[in-house]
């Protein structure tokens, strides 16, 4: 054999070592069953307050024990799906409804029925995690939209509660360095953008689509709400084409007035910005319907630590836990179950029965009926919103437009 | 015998000398590329759901067709020749002055040839996010700056959200970090252009553009037409930068293949259609240099 | 005389402007990251630093994992670099000296292999990662970041070793070397400058590659620096200082390196790399 050749299979054999030794490495470290738990907000800011209460369950388990995943918002669900059509994935993964749907339907989550016992304890919007009368997913963080201000730059510190006050209150605050309202409005943010125009629609009354599934995207509600949205950026009372992080950074050294936003972000806030007077009070619309994120905590279908995966679930639904999960988020979210609040708390975060408002009518931020074809009908929707923005269309022949394309592109399919 | 046969083999290089050299190299990118690509050619054939990418249906062309049919993709190949045909005219010509520029004699020029080459050394990420910074309508630096000589509303728009600038801040972002390579490919090849035939060319009293033209351009074109085949193909395939910029927004007017293949795949999840958008790509990067090749021989014939 | 001193001034005033226009964005990334947060959003723009801002770096090394990710983004650049020139040395040689059935189609396939988008391999290598058990390392980065450089550099050191003296090698084969040893010591010393480029190009493509690292790794403790810094966008609040601020962080090690390695880029570059 010659020099050359040796010297490959030494190469190829090393690569092969390597390899292997890789692999097997993760099997050695495990005493406790080992499950693991995806998560976008444990790369967050309340990313330690979270760990921290996964380690709750750790302390409190003699064989399982959960390690959170942080993967960063805006690539989460892509790199779940690419793993767990891969046949890989984490055991746990905590889902947004936008793509919880798609991943039911591609049977890539289990159903969990019977880990809930009392079902009537739990908050209304739960109905969303049952398909076909199963459960594929628990609540693990809801959130609310509502308006946020700064009360210090409206006139008289007084909040807009309708849509005419507030285009007056946006016009009044504007100047000097201040907007008098942000929203989102480009396509480099298209996942803001639609839940920004979500809640202009759902608060003027519209809905993608009707009970029976059928789209309503150019009735006069829906183009009421995109007209609204067309008015307020006509008024140039927003900074345009700032992102959400930089207008809400903005909001927080007091160049912002108001924004329509979740809990979540009202809670970070508070904590940029603790010496503004924020408050929050409903939305400014027509109707008191708004968009909500709710976010549930499912089991990857191809897991093979089931039997743990349902364990942490108990756990977590144990009411001690629930309360817990819920301090965890600072203020910033609801859990599956309604949590009593003290006055002392309440005191301290004044927002949150604002958003736990019982007339609070929440929609999610999806086309129901075509949960699985919601991007590509939320594209089309954007895109005529943009052109309304951007140039003279008007809101009915875009949303007409917007009906046509997706019917025949989309529905045709 | 045999084993006379594969000491002669190494020692003088027989026949198998050259497949042993080549092997390992060709299995490896054959299970990281061809074989990939392979796949990605059959799934461009069905409907398959990134969801669940082991259940497909075949569809025949149908991927192929539908993508033809629609007006949004003849648009997305019209953005992305655009921004193919401007990345390279302006990296190259760009590339090709700062070359000119700093091969002359002059004080501290190795410093000014190292420092240019900045932006190819920045990582793409890192450029998209401070140039989306810079464009930003209130406090981007170019809208401070645009105010400040009096373009009130050109400097009041958010460049990277209109859809009749937004391909320009991409391009000017794009151009930004490639051209300084082409600029270091062309320093090296002007070193082959040789200082005593270009003093000759001004000594007759050629004037510059004369003499860069009869001196410099023969000497160099071979190099900056193959930089240009390179750019051309790098641009096709550009995802990064313009990912991270626009998405391919406001409206399709920054959308290239690469980032329709991403959202069909990504966004929708439909793996079928993006491999069939990823296969139109190849198949005109294809066409480009095989086109490339076939003008070369002509011109390399026209002169002889 | 005057006109050769106007002329000088006019080509020193566009170096001038070349290497503002090159500097600019990298330092108003700089200025952005040194300057409050008031400032930010004022009406006029700060165009210089503000030094007292510079704990910012001390803070975003505890704020977020930058010191992990440009860890990781090191050992993957390295390994990319490593295993390329690994990988590329002996096709390389191959091409340049011996004859070969199929030589044309290996030149041509390498070619092509430079057409192919990442993320269009993403879906198809994600299933050979599960087979591989590569999922979730920074040897898996390595792997498919050496697929996409090994191309260049194999086209690269192919140019330089064509211009290598062939009596070189013929002397040595006289005296009884095998073709891999002359390869190793006679002209693996004389591309050296080449092997360097190469080498560069290699590095810097395993630090900025973003869309494989996206995918294939999950660990916060694996995740590279391109991915750490792209995952602010989207994120509730990030304010722009600590994005720049990480952002130069992940930056000016890539630029350093390139400005020491330059010399022997230019060197490798015109000892034959690219000539047409």
């Amino acid at each position: 054999m010659n020099a050359y050749f040796r010297r490959f299979s030494v190469g190829a054999l090393l690569v092969a070592a390597t390899l292997t030794i890789s692999s097997t490495m993760h099997s050695f470290a495990a005493e406790k069953e080992v499950i693991t738990f995806a998560a976008s907000p444990f790369s967050s800011a309340r990313g330690p307050q979270l760990q921290e209460w996964v380690k709750k369950f750790n302390d409190s388990q003699e064989n399982i024990e959960v390690t959170p995943i942080a993967i960063p918002f805006a690539s989460f669900a892509n790199t779940m799906f690419t793993q767990m059509g891969g046949k890989g994935g984490p055991d746990l993964v905590r889902f947004d409804l936008y793509d919880f749907y798609p991943a039911v339907a591609a049977n890539l989550i289990m159903p969990i029925d019977g880990i809930i016992k009392d079902e009537a304890n739990l908050r209304p919007v739960d109905k969303y995690l049952k398909v076909d009368g199963k459960r594929y997913g628990i609540a693990f963080e809801i959130s609310n939209y509502a308006l946020i201000y700064n009360k210090a730059l409206l006139k008289d510190g007084k909040v807009p509660t309708n849509f005419a006050e507030f285009i007056a209150s946006a016009k009044a605050a504007s100047g000097d360095g201040v907007y008098g309202f942000a929203y989102r409005a480009t396509m480099a943010e298209s996942g803001g953008f639609w839940q920004d125009v979500c809640n202009f629609v759902y608060g003027f009354g519209g809905r993608w689509s009707d009970d029976s599934g059928k789209l309503t995207l150019n009735s006069p509600q829906v183009v009421a709400g995109i007209a609204a949205y067309k008015q307020v950026y006509d008024l140039d009372v927003t900074p345009k084409g700032a992102d959400a992080a930089t207008f809400r950074r903005m909001f927080s050294q007091g160049k912002v007035a108001m924004e329509i936003d979740n809990s979540a972000v009202m809670a970070s806030l508070m904590v940029k910005g603790p010496d503004l007077p924020i408050e929050v009070a409903r939305s400014p619309f027509p109707t008191d319907a708004q968009g909500f994120v709710l976010s549930p905590i499912t089991v990857n279908a191809n897991t093979k630590h089931k039997e743990a995966a349902l364990a942490f679930l108990k756990w977590m639904m144990l009411p001690e836990n629930q309360r817990a999960l819920e301090t965890a988020y600072g203020g910033s979210s609801f859990v599956a179950t309604p949590i009593a609040y003290t006055e002392e708390e309440l005191a301290k975060r004044p927002w949150l029965k604002v958003y736990d408002s019982d007339k609070a009518v929440s929609i999610p931020q999806l086309v129901t009926g075509h949960e699985i074809k919601t991007p590509e009908i939320q594209r089309i929707i954007l895109e005529q919103v943009v052109k309304v923005l951007q140039t003279d269309l008007d809101p009915q022949a875009a949303m007409d437009e917007a009906q046509k394309m997706a019917e025949s592109r989309v529905l045709a399919k | 015998m045999a084993q006379q046969l594969l000491e002669r083999n190494a020692r003088t290089g027989g026949r198998w000398t050259p497949y042993f050299f080549i092997a390992p190299a060709v299995v490896y990118m054959f299970l990281f590329q061809g074989y990939p690509l392979l796949q990605e050619f059959t799934l461009s054939f069905t409907e398959t759901s990134l969801l669940s990418p082991n259940q497909s249906r075949f569809v025949g062309f149908g991927n192929y067709l539908q993508l033809l049919s629609t007006g949004d993709f003849r648009r997305t190949l019209m953005i992305t020749a655009l921004y193919t045909l401007a990345s390279v005219v302006f990296s190259i010509g760009l590339g090709l002055a700062t070359a000119l520029l700093l091969n002359q004699q002059m004080r501290g020029r190795g410093i000014a040839r190292a420092l240019v080459t900045i932006p190819w050394a920045a990582p793409p990420v890192a450029v998209a996010l401070v140039f989306s910074w810079m464009y930003n309508a209130q406090y981007g630096i170019f809208g401070h700056a645009l105010r400040y000589l009096g373009f009130e509303r050109l400097g009041s728009e958010n460049w990277l959200d209109s859809p009749s600038l937004a391909l320009t801040a991409v391009l000017l972002t794009t151009v930004w970090q490639i051209f300084p390579f082409s600029s270091v490919v062309f320093l090296a090849a002007l070193q082959g252009v040789s200082p005593e035939l270009r003093e000759a060319a001004i000594i007759d009293k050629a004037d510059r553009l004369n003499a860069y033209k009869a001196v410099v351009w023969p000497t160099i074109r071979p190099t900056v037409m193959l930089i240009a085949l390179f750019t051309t193909i790098w641009s096709l395939r550009r995802f990064d930068l313009i990912w991270v910029l626009t998405q391919g927004g406001p409206v399709g007017a920054t959308n290239t293949l690469v980032t329709e293949l991403y959202r069909q795949g990504f966004v929708y999840r439909e793996l079928g259609s993006a491999a069939a958008v990823g296969m139109v790509g190849i198949g005109i990067s294809f066409i480009v240099t095989f086109a490339y090749f076939k003008v070369m021989q002509r011109a390399e014939r026209a002169r002889e | 005389m005057t006109s050769m001193s106007w002329r000088h001034g006019m080509h020193i005033s566009a170096v001038l402007a070349l290497l503002g226009v090159a500097a600019f964005p990298i330092y108003w990334m700089l200025v952005t990251s040194l300057t409050s947060s008031a400032e930010t959003f004022a009406d006029v723009p700060r165009l210089v630093p503000d030094l007292s801002q510079l704990p910012i770096y001390n803070a975003v090394f505890s704020t977020t994992q930058i010191g992990v990710w440009l860890v990781n983004s090191a050992i993957v650049a390295a390994g990319t670099t490593v295993l390329s020139i690994a990988l590329a040395i002996l096709p390389a040689y191959a091409l340049s000296r011996l004859q070969f059935r199929g030589k044309g189609l290996l030149g041509l396939c390498l070619f092509a292999s430079q057409m192919l988008p990442e993320v269009m391999l993403v879906v198809p290598l994600y299933a050979i990662f599960v087979t591989l058990g590569l999922l979730d390392t920074l040897l898996g980065l390595i792997l498919v970041n050496s697929a996409f450089t090994v191309p260049v550099v194999i086209w690269i050191l192919k140019g330089a070793i064509d211009s290598v003296p062939v009596e070189l090698e013929e002397a040595a084969r006289v005296d009884g070397c095998s073709r891999i040893e002359i390869l190793l010591l006679i002209v693996a010393p004389l591309i050296a400058p080449t092997i360097a480029a190469a080498s560069v190009i290699a590095f810097f493509h395993g630090w900025n590659e973003y869309v494989f690292a996206l995918t294939f790794v999950s660990s916060e403790g694996l995740r590279t620096a391109s991915v750490g810094l792209a995952g602010f966008v989207g994120e509730l609040i990030t304010p722009i200082e600590t994005v720049m601020a990480v952002g130069i962080i992940y930056t000016l090690p890539a630029i350093t390196f390139y400005l020491v390695a330059q010399r022997y880029v230019v060197a490798g570059m015109t000892s034959g790399a690219i000539k047409g």
